[in-house]
This record gives structure tokens, sequence and C-alpha cells, in this order.
């Protein structure tokens, strides 16, 4: 399967396949690639970013997935970023959803306020 | 309630009439369709007071042109509206043209208009930037320019003042005689009844006559479509620029105008909707065409944006008809009135006052209760430092810039607003201020005078997202300096907090600077990493994936430790190289403050290119929006602008607002890429369209914007090699967003005024990579000021070299 990296600007295009157990990667240029290209062929991951409403603010607060989660939740985790509402003051990081949708990863705040 | 007068339509012609009305004593009130004055012809044509030499003689036309001409002066000092006298030129290109100037000398004999003939060389010493191949020119000292809309807002607020009552979205669709006058009823329910009726309905005006009269009129509207110049081409000509008329109309002219800006325009197209102000890519194109023969040099990246405006032609008579209808009593008319209306406006206004005044037998008021008022407020833009700085005392919102731009302030918006006859709609603040009138067409301040609006109003905001409808002398630092108490030396001052900004100040303390001090005109440091919620950032700077506002926390927080002042809310108005640089400041609680500086860091990032710059044709409805404003509305402001988008480029910013308006439950039908491939980074593609199976349309372009309020729809074209759209291949969206993402330009108006050298290629200063130095001494610049770079990774390291510089600069080592 061909396919185009993300990690970084350079966009490397990637060739991957499944060779039995195996899975092959090449036309990577860094590790980084690798790792993407064997994880998008298996169990493909985003990083989730999104809004959460504030208690009594327009402005909403800025949240992320401490780490990339399976593209099949993304759906889901919107769905609790939506339904969540936060009181202030928020420091970054502070957990925002714990666990969302399942995953094992938290929802945290990428802003203060 | 029965008045005595009223007058229906509120361009500038109605409104001189209800002006020059108010000087009786009379009632008078002004029933208008649209929402404020100004919305018809009178905002949308070519800003010239012409001198008169082209009308036939004897005529409605040549008679108002002339004596309003010379009113000008007078109305325009009264009503404290700008106008020059720049005088008009007409050029000949060969001996056919010339020919014809003999005739318009002729004919400006018999109107009483003086006039010349100038030769090849006498017009080329006087406009260095004319074609060569124009031959000869007729030279009309008494043509001006003046501002259509200003002159039409201000001789409203003069009417108001004086009691004359305004009614908007009243759109008259009946009208009835009645015993002593006339009952007017209006499309919602509303009826007016008067004892005289004047008509300057404009466009419509003649529908309005066959509603009462035998005689009929049948008016054709017009269309003319324009580009609006930046202001860098102020000065490109110093008079009206004309052509010869020949069979396929006046011609293009290209004027400068009262703001600063050049206007090149009009076509004339008979058109069938009395309301279709689309611009059309033919249209634009005759423009262009037109306006090279006249300016080869035409500088087309210049071009900020593109409007029409419709022209009342009249096909029966051809002339104003003005006067009292023959069989209609006391029913007034000012049917057919196009060029040169505005300049005939003020002679129009003071005959009609006449006429209806003796037809009604009332007498004129005592002048001593007649108001001088307009409802002037202070602009700050062209105020001298003393004033300003004495005005944002007393006012603080005075020093709170809006639109960067054209440098108006939070007080002026909320006076326009707050004015007798006010702005109550996005358009009516921008023409009442200029906000989001300048290059980036209110990419910026949308948000910010949405906001304004909304708290003056009593409103929403997002109320005001469903339609929309001089060069000051450089504040000089030495002058200012000796005028202001306040005043502040530092060792390195960087203008932006943004991770440019930033960044240089960092390293500017880590070189051994001794006061470093960042400028930053929002509330918050971090620049548009404040708006960028996505991933992405940061994997070379600081070996981790960040996102924007954890990006620029991280800066803020190395600013902090490493004992950076940060001033926020503050805008730079002038920067003046020297030993030491003056930076001129201001902010509401601060006021006008001037910093010296031993060294300054320029770091005012970038700007997104607007849809003017683009030259996209249709109309020019509610709903169109850069990327980057729309990130600002989304994750800032928590304001959704649509649910079905478009989005016309593939710039990253674009990519990335696909994907944030896709989890904020919006679908976006497409983006459209004009070249053959994105131009924003591949991963965006994959991860912000890809994965959401939104289609990149690469080769393709829209080529109409549709919709009169709001966007309803846009057409999408193919485009060949060369760019242009193959006929045949339009696909239509249904859509009520259209979102650009077409490039981004280093923002450098502090720049250029300070004189600086810039690179034409970037658009940025000129810099020497080793040092990030420009051509003024001690002025370095780092980060999308100077070019627009992909990565804000390597902003903060090509910032960091500007920063260091800046600190040797200081402590007198550096060395170039």
């Amino acid at each position: 399967m061909k396919m185009i990296c993300i990690n970084c600007p350079k966009g490397c295009e990637l060739d991957v396949e499944q060779v039995g157990d195996e899975v092959r990667v090449t036309g990577h240029t860094c590790p980084r690639g690798e790792v993407y290209g064997r994880a998008e062929l298996v169990n493909p991951t985003r990083m989730v970013t999104g809004l959460v409403r504030v208690a009594g603010m327009r402005k909403p607060l800025p949240v992320k997935t401490r780490t990339a989660i399976p593209k099949g939740k993304i759906d889901t985790t919107l769905f609790a970023m939506h339904q969540a509402t936060v009181q202030l003051p928020v420091r970054i990081g502070d957990v925002i959803i714990p666990d969302v949708a399942g995953t094992g990863v938290d929802v945290v705040a990428t802003a203060n306020l | 309630m029965k008045t005595d007068v009223i007058v229906v339509g509120a361009g500038v012609v109605g409104c001189a009439v209800a002006r020059e009305l108010s000087r009786y004593n009379l009632n008078v009130s002004v029933l208008e369709a649209g929402s404020d004055v100004a919305e018809g012809s009178s905002k949308a044509n070519s800003a010239i007071v012409h001198a008169g030499f082209d009308a036939k003689p004897g005529t409605n036309k040549a008679k108002f042109n002339v004596l309003g001409n010379r009113m000008f002066e007078d109305v325009c000092r009264e009503l404290k509206v700008p106008f020059r006298r720049n005088g008009s030129l007409v050029l000949a290109f060969g001996e056919d043209d010339e020919r014809a100037l003999d005739g318009l000398k002729a004919r400006a004999a018999e109107n009483g208009v003086p006039v010349e003939i100038i030769g090849r060389d006498e017009l080329r010493r006087r406009e260095p930037n004319v074609s060569p191949e124009a031959t000869a020119a007729l030279w009309a000292p008494t043509g001006g320019i003046c501002c259509p809309y200003e002159l039409t807002f201000r001789y409203a607020e003069n009417a108001a003042a004086n009691g004359v009552t305004f009614c908007f979205d009243a759109k008259v669709e009946g009208i009835a005689r009645e015993a002593d006058g006339w009952r007017l009823s209006c499309a919602d329910g509303r009826e007016f009844e008067a004892r005289a009726v004047v008509n300057c309905a404009g466009i419509h005006s003649d529908e309005l006559n066959n509603l009462v009269s035998a005689t009929k009129y049948a008016i054709e509207a017009r269309r003319g479509e324009y580009l609006m110049l930046d202001r860098d081409e102020d000065g490109a000509f110093s008079a009206t620029m004309f052509q010869v008329p020949s069979k396929m109309g006046k011609g293009i002219l290209v004027s400068p105008t009262v703001d600063g800006t050049v206007i090149v325009g009009p076509t004339a197209e008979d058109i069938p909707d009395k309301e279709d102000k689309a611009t059309t890519y033919e249209g634009l194109e005759k423009v262009k065409a037109g306006a090279r023969r006249t300016y080869p040099g035409l500088p087309l990246n210049k071009v900020i944006t593109e409007f029409s405006g419709l022209r009342a032609h009249e096909t029966t008579v051809g002339d104003f008809i003005l006067g009292e209808a023959p069989d209609a009593a006391c029913f007034f008319n000012a049917v057919g009135v196009e060029s040169p209306g505005l300049t005939s406006a003020p002679a129009i206004g003071v005959w009609m006052a006449e006429l209806v005044a003796g037809k009604l037998g009332v007498s004129r008021k005592n002048p001593s209760i007649i108001s001088a008022d307009v409802s002037y407020w202070p602009k700050t833009r062209d105020m001298a430092p003393a004033d300003l700085a004495e005005l944002v005392s007393r006012d603080p919102s005075f020093g709170r810039v809006i639109c960067r731009c054209e440098e108006v302030t939070e007080g002026e918006i909320r006076a326009a607003i707050r004015a007798r006859v006010g702005a109550r709609t996005l358009d009516g603040v921008k023409r009442r201020t200029r906000s989001g009138m300048g290059r980036c067409q209110g990419g910026f301040c949308t948000p910010r005078v949405i906001e304004i609006l909304g708290s003056e109003l009593g409103l929403p905001p997002e109320a005001f997202l469903l339609s929309r409808k001089t060069a000051p002398k450089a504040l000089s630092a030495t002058t200012i300096s000796s005028q202001l108490s306040t005043f502040n030396s530092v060792d390195v001052l960087v203008i932006g907090a943004g991770p440019a900004g930033l960044a240089a100040a960092c390293a500017a303390k880590d070189a051994g600077a001794g006061e470093v001090l960042v400028i930053e005109r929002d509330d918050a440091p971090g620049g548009i990493l404040q708006q960028c919620i996505h991933n992405g950032f940061g994997l070379h700077r600081f070996k981790e994936e960040l996102t924007g506002p954890e990006y620029a926390q991280r800066y803020v927080d190395m600013a902090n430790e490493r004992g950076v002042r940060i001033v926020c809310g503050t805008m730079v108005l002038s920067v003046e190289p020297g030993v030491p640089a003056h930076v001129t400041a201001m902010s509401p609680r601060g006021g006008l403050a001037v910093y010296a500086a031993k060294s300054v860091v320029l770091a005012m990032g970038c700007r997104e290119r607007p849809r003017g710059a683009l030259m996209t044709p249709g109309t020019r409805p509610a709903g169109v929006y850069t990327a980057g404003t729309v990130q600002r509305l989304v994750n800032m402001d928590g304001i959704m602008p649509g649910r079905r988008v478009v989005i016309l480029g593939s710039g990253d910013i674009g990519l990335i607002m696909a994907r944030r308006l896709t989890f904020s439950g919006a679908k976006v039908l497409a983006c459209i890429e004009i070249m053959k491939k994105s131009s924003g980074l591949m991963r965006n593609v994959v991860q912000c369209l890809n994965d959401y199976d939104i289609p990149l349309l690469l080769s393709h372009t829209v080529t109409d914007v549709e919709g009169r309020e709001h966007v309803t729809g846009v057409k999408v074209s193919k485009v060949d090699d060369d760019l242009k759209p193959i006929p045949g291949t339009e696909t239509h969206f249904d859509c009520d967003t259209l979102v650009l993402s077409c490039g981004l330009i280093p923002e450098n108006e502090l720049t250029r005024k300070a004189g600086i050298e810039m690179d034409p290629k970037t658009r940025g200063p000129k810099v020497d990579p080793k040092t990030m130095a420009t051509s003024a001494p001690g002025v370095f610049a780092g980060g999308n000021v100077v070019r627009v770079y992909d990565l804000v990774d390597w902003v903060s390291r090509d910032s960091e070299i500007a920063g260091r510089s800046a600190a040797a600069y200081a402590k007198g080592e550096f060395q170039s």
C-alpha cells in the first residue's frame, strides 16, 4: 500500500506491504516513518485536537488527546469533547476527559485559561 | 402620522435633497428600502467630481454638473468631507482622438468649463506613469475627487441634526393620492402620509414615477465593474485619467481617491436585473485591458478588491429628469440621475428644496436655529500626535486599533454606530470608518467589529455575519517626543509577540541585551499560534509535537524567565530608524508612547490574501472569509460561520480548517485548487482531507460567487495550463460559506513607512540572512514579516538570529 507519512512536512512516500506476519516499510527517511507506516497498515491512529465549552464564557478551551488514538475512535472522541464543560482556571496538561472513548488516552488542556 | 415631505431613497441625491429641505420650516422624512444610506449607486461609483466638459450643452446633466462642481469646496467644508480638486485629463491616442479632444474643448467652452489641450511632453512631465502611446490630452483643472458614501452619510447626519427622520428597510411598494397629498405603503405594511413626495429612488425611480404619472420612464441598470489598488499605488497618477470616449463608451478611467488608493474602471454593460451587482470574469478582464491603455505598468498584485455598481440610465429621455411630474401635483422626480450624479447632487439638492418649498408655500428657517452638526468623530489616523494623545487619555477606546490596515480605532467604530444615522451593519461600519477597506479586507478586524456592533446594538456578534452589507503624515517620533511626556528607553525593542518576536526577545536576552521590550497589538502574547489549536508544531525546536497554544506558551514562559517585558494591547504606529531608533505606539490605557531603542526587531508576521486580491467574480455577500478569520471565529470566539463549506485554495490553514469545520459539524464539500498540486503540505492533505473524504479538485477555481445577502452557492470550473477557466466545465455547489486559503503576504506597513528597502519577491524587507539586518542600521527582522515560512520551528530559529544581532547592535558589538 502506498501512503504519505504525516510525521513532518517532508511527506515521504511510503510503500507498506504485509508479507506473511511481517509488515515491510520502504521509502521512509527516518525511524518515525517506519513506525508510522506499520501503524497505518495495522492500526492507523491520529492525534485529535478540539474545543471544549468553558462555563460562563463564549471563548472555548483548546484540548488534545495526549497521544494518538485509533482513527475509528475519532467520532466518539469529538462527541465527548462536544459534551464536556470545564470550570476555570485550567492549566496546560490538566486532564479534561480521562480515558476518552475507552482508548485509555486522556484529553488534556492545551492552553492556560 | 402625516409629514410635509417624504423623500424616497437615501442615496447621495435623496440625502442632499433632505438636508436642503431641512433648511425650511418643513417636517421631512426619508424612506429607504435598504438598511443604510448610500446602499445603491452612491456606494459604488468612480468617486469623481466631474469638471463638466463632456455633458451635452443645454441638458440638465450639463447644467447641474457645472453648478454642482462649483459648490463642492463649500459643501465638503460644511460637511467635513474630504475633497480634492486634482484635475482631470482626457487622453488621446492618435489623430482621431485628438480631433475628439477639439470637440470636447468646444463643448467645454459652451458649458463654461475651463480646459486646455496639452501635448505629449507636457503630459509625460505631469504624469510619468502614463502610456507613451498617449499623444495629447485635454486638461480640466476643475475636475476633482471625493468619497461618495462619506458625502452621503454626512448629508444624512446634518439632515438628521436638523430634524429629518430616516426610516430604513422601508421599501415603497404603493403610492396613492390623498385629499391633500400622498399615501405611501411599504412592503412590510408600514404606511406614511405626506403633502409632497420627492422621488430619489435611483435605479428604481422609474417604477415609482410610473405608479403615479402617465409620463412613463424606463431605467436600465448599467453595470460598471471596478478594481481598487492598494495605498502603495498612491501617487501613481495625480489627475483623474480618462480616455477619449469611443463608440464603446466612456472608457476606463484610472484615478487617485481621497483615501490614497487608486480606482480603475468602470465597464458599461446594460443588464436586465436591477440588483445584480456581481463582478464577472469578462468584466474584470475588460477593466484590466482598458486600464493598461492608460497605465501600461498597472500592477495587478496591488489589487485589493473589485466591485461593481449600477448606474440609473434612463432610456427615453437620456437626461436627468428633474421637477414636478406634469400630471401629479406635489410629486417631484429626480429620475435617471446617473453620472455626473455625484457632482450634481449638491446643486440638485438646493434646486429641488427650493422648488418643493415654493410649491408648499413655506419659508426658510431662521439661520440661527440651523445646526451645522454632522456627527463628526476624530479620525485617529489623521490626527496630530499631541491631539491623539490627549484624545486617548480622555477616551481610551480611541487608543485601541481594530483595523490594522487602515488604523481604525474602537472609538471611531463606536462613534459611527452611535451617530444619528448610525451604522447597523458590517458594511455600514466599513463605509463610515474604512475598517476592513484596506489590503486585508476585513480578515483581521471582522471578528472584532461584530463584537463592537453586538455590544453597541445589543445583539449577539454573529448576527452581523448573516449579511454584510489621508495618508497622515507618518507620526514622526522626533516631533512627538518633544510633545509627549511618556518616553521610555530600552535596549532592544521587538514589534510583535508571536513566535518570531518572542524567539528574538529570548535570544537577545541570552546574548546579553539589557532591557528587552516586546510590543504586541493583541490582548495576549502568542500571535497567530493562539488560534492554531491543532498539533504539529515544535518537532524540530522542542523535539515533541505540540499544539499552537502550547508552543506559544513555551516561548511566553521562556520570555518571562529571562525578564523580557511584554506589553500587550498596544499598536506600534511608526518606527523611525536612527541612534537611537524611535518607536511610537498607542494603547487604550497608556495612550501614545514613544520608545527610544538602541535596536529594533521587526516581527509583525503576515496576513492572508483576501478575496479582492484573487479577483474572483460574483456578488459580494456575507459568508466569504479567509481561512484565518474562520479559524479565529471557531477556535477563539466560539462562532460557527456556516454549515456547508467550499474551500478555495489549498494553503495549509485552509486544509487545517477543512478538518476543524468537519469536526465542528459542518459539511466541507470540496477544496478547490487552481494549480496542479496542493500549495499546502502533503501531510495536511492526508490528515485533513483524505481522512475525511473531502475531495481536492486540482486545476479548478471558483468562477462565480452567488447570493445577495449571504452566500448561496459557488460555481467551479476547470482551468487550462494558463490558469484560464475552460468554458463548459462548470459545476455548482450549494454552500453557505466560502473559505479562502490562497496564500500569505508579509505584513510590512511599518517597514515601508520607516523607509526600509523591500524585496519585491518576498514582499518583506531585504535582509542579510547571516544577521537578519535590514537596510536600516539597528533594525533587524525575523519570521513571516521577512518571508512566509512553512514551519514555526524555522520562524523561531531565524528570529533568534535577529535577536542576537539586535543584542550585539545595542551593545555596540555588531559586525555586519
